[in-house]
This record gives C-alpha cells, sequence and structure tokens, in this order.
C-alpha cells in the first residue's frame, strides 16, 4: 500500500519515502515505544511525586496523601540506615570503577601482546558475566567461616605485609581503604568480564599504521601507550566505565537495595519511603555516570584539538 | 629453529631475550590474574565435594580427604531440584524469547529506518539501561496491584507481569540486545532489502525472510544472554513473582532459611555448614557453566558487538 502510494506521487518523492519510513519505523518500534512509556517512562515520573507523598496500602489499593518534604527529611536525618547505606555505596562505586577501569584495560593491554592463549584467557575472564548474580555473590562473600578460621589462626588479614604495615604507619585509613580493596579483589575482578572485552576489541580496531609511524619516529612502548593507545581507547573506556556503573548499580546485594526492599514490604506507608530512597539513590548513580561521561568527553575534545 | 636462532642470534642477541622475558612476564601476570578470577569457583567445587570434618580441617584446602557426594543429595533435596531446575529453565527461556523477540523488532527498526527522532529514542534507549531498576520497580508494583484490584484478576505472584514488561521491551538489560541486534543487522547489507522490495515483498516480509534468516547466530546470542540474565535476576523477580514458582536463583537466597528448617524437621541432624552452601551455589550455576562451555565464543562476540555501536 504505502508502495503505491511512493508511486504514484512521482513528485513527492521524498516526501512519501520519508513518510513511509516514519511510520515503518514507529511500527517497528511501536512494542518497546510502548513498553517504555508504560513501564519506564511513566512510573520514573511517578516515582518522583510518590516521594513526596505518604503511600498506605489499604484493602482496596493505595491511600496516597501530600506528604511534602517529609520523606526526605526522614531519609536524611531520621533514618540511621540511609545515609551509611547510600556512603557506603558511593564509597564503593567510586574506586570499584576506578580499580575494574585499569585492571581491566591492562589486562586488555597485555591480551593484546600476546598469540597463544589469548581465546582462552578470554574466556576465562569472561566467565563471571555468565554466573554473577545476587544469591551467588552473597554466598561466596558469605564470611561466616572465615571467623573460625580466624580463631584457628589461618586467616591472617594483612598484619605483617611490608608495604600494607609502610602505609598503615602513614596513615591507618588509606591502609584499611587498600586492605578493603584487597578484600574485595576477587569480586573486583568479576566485574570486569565485560570491560576486558570491550577494550580488547577496542585495541585491536587501533590502526597498525599509527604505531608503525611511532616507531618510525623512535618513540618507546610507553610514548606509544600514552600517547596514542590512550588516548585512541577513551570512547570505548567510556562504554565500559557506563557498563561497569550500572552493572554495579544493579548488582542486587548493596545495603540501598535491601532497604528499599523492607521499605517496599512496609504496607504502613513505606512505598512513600521506597520511592524516596530509590529517587535518591537513581540520581547518586546518575551523577556517577554524569561525571564519568564529563571526564571523558571533555579529554576527547581535548584530544581533537590536538589533531 | 637452533639454527634459525642460532644465526639470528648475532644481531638481535639481546633484543630477542628481552622479548623473551617481556611475553613470560605477561603470561605469567595473565595465568595468575585467570586464577584469581577462578577462584571462587574452584573453591566452590572444592567445598561441595568435601564432608563436614573437611570443612573445618585446616590442613584441606583444595582437595578433599573423604570425598563426599552428600552435601549436593542435601542441597538438591532443600531446593527441590527437580521441579526448582524446569521453573528456572523454562522462566528463563520464555522471558528470553519475548525479550528476544522485541529486540530483533527495535533493532529492526533502529537500523533500516530512518524516522523522526530516531536519536532520540536511541537515547531512551540507553537511559532505560542507565536507570537503576528500583526507580521504576515501585510504580510498577503498583500499577500490577491497581489493575488486579480493578480487575479482580491475580496478578502479583504469577508469571504475567514480568512477561507482559519483556514482551514490551522492558525485561532485563534489554538494551544490550536492542544493540547487538542493531549492530548485527546493520552488517546485512541494504541491496538484499531493496531487491526483495522491487520484487514487492513487504518489509514485515523482508524483516523476516531476509534479516531474521540471515542472523541465525545473533538471535542465539541474544536469546542466550538474555536467558542467563534472567537466570540470574532475583530482585525484580523476588518483588512481582514473589516465590510463588521456585526458581534456583530464589531458593538459594534463602537457602540458609530453608536448610535449617529442614533440619529442625528431620530432628536437627545437620548443621549448616560453608560445604551445603557450596553444593547449593554449584547446582544453581552449573547449568550456566555448561551453557559457557558450548558457546563462549558467541557470548564474547555478542559484547564485542555492543562495544561498536556505544561508540
Amino acid at each position: 500500500m504505502a508502495e503505491k502510494k511512493t508511486n504514484r506521487a512521482k513528485g513527492g518523492r521524498t516526501k512519501g519515502y520519508e513518510r513511509r519510513q516514519n511510520r515503518l519505523g514507529y511500527a517497528f518500534m511501536a512494542p518497546w515505544i510502548t513498553g517504555f512509556v508504560i513501564f519506564t517512562l511513566i512510573p520514573f515520573a511517578a516515582t518522583i511525586c510518590l516521594s513526596f507523598c505518604n503511600v498506605n496500602t489499604n484493602v482496596t489499593g493505595y491511600d496516597i496523601t501530600f506528604a511534602g518534604w517529609n520523606n526526605y527529611y526522614t531519609a536524611f536525618f531520621r533514618n540511621t540506615e540511609f545515609v551509611p547505606a547510600l556512603l557506603s555505596f558511593l564509597g564503593m562505586v567510586i574506586p570499584y570503577t576506578f580499580v575494574i577501569l585499569v585492571v581491566s584495560f591492562v589486562m586488555a593491554y597485555l591480551l593484546n601482546k600476546i598469540e597463544a592463549g589469548k581465546g582462552l584467557m578470554r574466556t576465562i575472564y569472561f566467565l563471571p558475566v555468565i554466573i554473577m548474580s545476587g544469591p551467588v555473590m552473597s554466598q561466596i562473600l558469605d564470611k561466616a567461616d572465615e571467623t573460625v578460621q580466624a580463631a584457628q589462626g589461618l586467616y591472617n588479614g594483612y598484619e605483617g605485609v611490608f608495604v600494607l604495615d609502610m602505609i598503615r604507619s602513614y596513615s591507618p585509613r588509606i591502609a584499611f581503604f587498600m586492605e578493603g580493596i584487597f578484600d574485595q579483589l576477587t569480586m573486583i575482578l568479576w566485574f570486569t568480564g565485560i570491560p576486558i572485552v570491550l577494550f580488547v576489541s577496542g585495541l585491536q580496531r587501533i590502526n597498525g599504521s599509527l604505531y608503525e609511524a611511532a616507531k618510525i619516529d623512535m618513540a618507546n612502548e610507553w610514548q606509544i601507550l600514552w600517547k596514542i593507545t590512550i588516548p585512541m581507547i577513551k570512547p570505548t573506556a567510556l562504554v565500559a566505565v557506563i557498563f561497569t556503573i550500572a552493572q554495579l548499580g544493579t548488582y542486587d546485594t548493596s545495603a540501598i537495595y535491601s532497604l528499599i526492599k523492607t521499605a517496599t514490604n512496609n504496607t504502613n506507608g513505606g512505598l512513600g519511603f521506597a520511592a524516596t530512597y530509590s529517587w535518591i539513590y537513581c540520581i547518586v548513580v546518575l551523577t556517577v555516570i554524569g561525571m564519568a561521561f564529563l571526564i571523558f568527553r571533555e579529554r576527547q575534545a581535548k584530544r581533537r584539538d590536538i589533531w | 629453529m637452533k639454527g634459525k636462532t642460532g644465526t639470528v642470534k648475532k644481531k638481535h642477541d639481546f633484543k630477542w631475550w628481552r622479548n623473551m622475558i617481556v611475553k613470560a612476564a605477561i603470561y605469567f601476570v595473565l595465568i595468575c590474574v585467570g586464577f584469581v578470577y577462578l577462584e571462587p569457583i574452584f573453591e566452590i567445587i572444592a567445598k561441595t565435594f568435601m564432608s563436614a570434618e573437611d570443612i573445618i580441617d585446616p590442613s584441606v584446602t583444595w582437595v578433599p580427604k573423604n570425598f563426599s557426594l552428600n552435601n549436593l543429595k542435601v542441597a538438591s533435596q532443600v531446593m527441590k531440584l527437580g521441579t526448582t531446575l524446569r521453573n528456572t529453565i523454562l522462566w528463563s527461556a520464555g522471558l528470553a524469547l519475548a525479550q528476544t523477540m522485541v529486540s530483533a523488532l527495535t533493532g529492526y527498526a533502529l537500523s533500516r529506518y530512518e524516522f523522526k527522532f530516531k536519536n532520540f529514542w536511541l537515547v531512551m534507549i540507553i537511559l532505560a539501561f542507565i536507570i537503576p531498576t528500583p526507580v521504576t520497580m515501585i510504580p510498577r508494583l503498583m500499577m500490577f496491584v491497581s489493575v488486579q484490584e480493578a480487575a479482580s484478576v491475580q496478578l502479583i505472584g504469577t508469571a504475567i507481569p514480568q512477561v507482559t514488561m519483556a514482551i514490551l521491551g522492558q525485561g532485563i538489560f534489554s538494551t544490550i540486545l536492542i544493540l547487538i541486534f542493531y549492530t548485527a543487522f546493520n552488517m546485512i547489507p541494504r541491496v538484499l532489502d531493496e531487491a526483495a522490495s522491487i520484487d514487492g515483498a513487504s518489509s514485515m516480509k523482508i524483516f523476516w525472510f531476509i534479516v531474521v534468516r540471515m542472523s541465525a547466530t545473533t538471535i542465539l546470542v541474544v536469546f542466550l544472554f538474555s536467558f542467563v540474565w534472567n537466570w540470574n535476576e532475583t530482585y525484580i523477580t523476588g518483588t512481582l513473582l514473589r516465590n510463588n514458582i521456585e526458581l534456583l536463583p530464589t531458593k538459594l537466597n534463602m537457602f540458609n532459611n530453608e536448610f535449617s528448617s529442614m533440619a529442625s524437621a528431620q530432628g536437627g541432624a545437620f548443621r549448616l555448614n560453608k560445604a551445603y552452601k557450596m553444593a547449593a551455589t554449584l547446582i544453581s550455576i552449573s547449568p550456566l557453566l555448561l551453557l559457557y562451555v558450548f558457546v563462549q565464543k558467541q557470548f564474547i562476540q555478542g559484547i564485542e558487538n555492543t562495544g561498536i555501536t556505544g561508540e
């Protein structure tokens, strides 16, 4: 039908073509757009409204009354768990993202230098993506048994590690922070699966003649890494960062998730609080992603200036 | 080999050795890190086959002294493995099928048509990925409860809400699936579409007989990713399905409680220890591990393709 129309309107061929493209495009997009509006856009707006309301569950449905900033006040000043949970989330997501990014870049860089066993290694590094889920993580991270081992003197922590002792004498806080990272190293590594794959394919797509030119100009490996590889990999890094933060944000064993869950199940005005909590959480996540975006975009712009 | 190096040696002696050392160091680092990756999985497997004595025995770290299948047996009893496994496979596969279909349609629209506000919708698709799930979950829950009250049909605790969401493209990580399709469809030459449309094929026919037929691998990749993610998802399922259909990850989540209630029902003969927990964990991830062994290459390629699009 649409084709006939195009044929008939010979003069307005481009217009008919455009209309057809529009119509068919939206026809194929229709299910997604419907779902997006019903299940993402409206709920997203509703959460903002609900965060200013008291929501009580009764037999016939919901009893919603406007409450002003009350929920926010409660979240920040009355609830003793929310602010620490939020801070612990921030304290997790920022260093984790940094470490994940650096580690996965280094791993991808090294992987790119070898030929034999490259596929096998990549397979190993990607494996956690497949099996990682909240329950599995919490079972693995379950430290209940380690207390037994600590009593037996097996689990010694980081006492006596020379470098850490040195740092500890300088600043206990930094040492504590680093111990935290080492403690969680496996878990951090498990988030690097996707970034490594992204970086490896990004590195492979860098034009080889750039390296050759640099080598002819007597650049050494180190200079090539900083002047060519890293600037060229930045767009990939941005994708990797967004992947990482989104993954960390949906990692549902964090303290915030359990707070939101308990509030959701509380029929007596809980849903309003749950909305407030999740809305604040959302702002935090989006801010972190926005920050990452700015960091990477700005440097990209600089690169363009130089070139 | 020896002779060749011998002749080359005179010229590149230092360089050759340096290269070898660098290579060896790279392999060393990669293998060490690889071990750190796999360590939790090794631990799960090792502890699964340990008896209760081995767990508290400090001299046993990896290889159990008394090999026992008892943990697996008890854990599978607690998790009601037969029904749970079947449920989980059906559940994940059903949602994955729905997600694959809608993602293919959306990816096709993005790849083949220049409609108005296309870039706006692309941004929205990416935004849907970035927004954390809890933000949209509460109104979704309230929506389903209200519909349930108004139409007096049971919705919460059934598969309907999540299946609806998956069919309408709001399942877990839909964005990535759409992007995988988008890139794959972009690689299919448009000339084929044009030829078909000259022969009078409608756009639906082009989609079905050309684009879908030519991207069997992509469909498989998307289906499997969706399958795996739906398998591992617990937050949305916990809110909307509420354990009414027994699924493996949910069971694993409640393993500690279920174990103690079952143990006390049997007279407290068992005590919960790490071995049981690890056996339960192994049970819930082993189907995924098995899957990964066969299709790991496709999985990795799928993510590579999204990376290209993302840029």
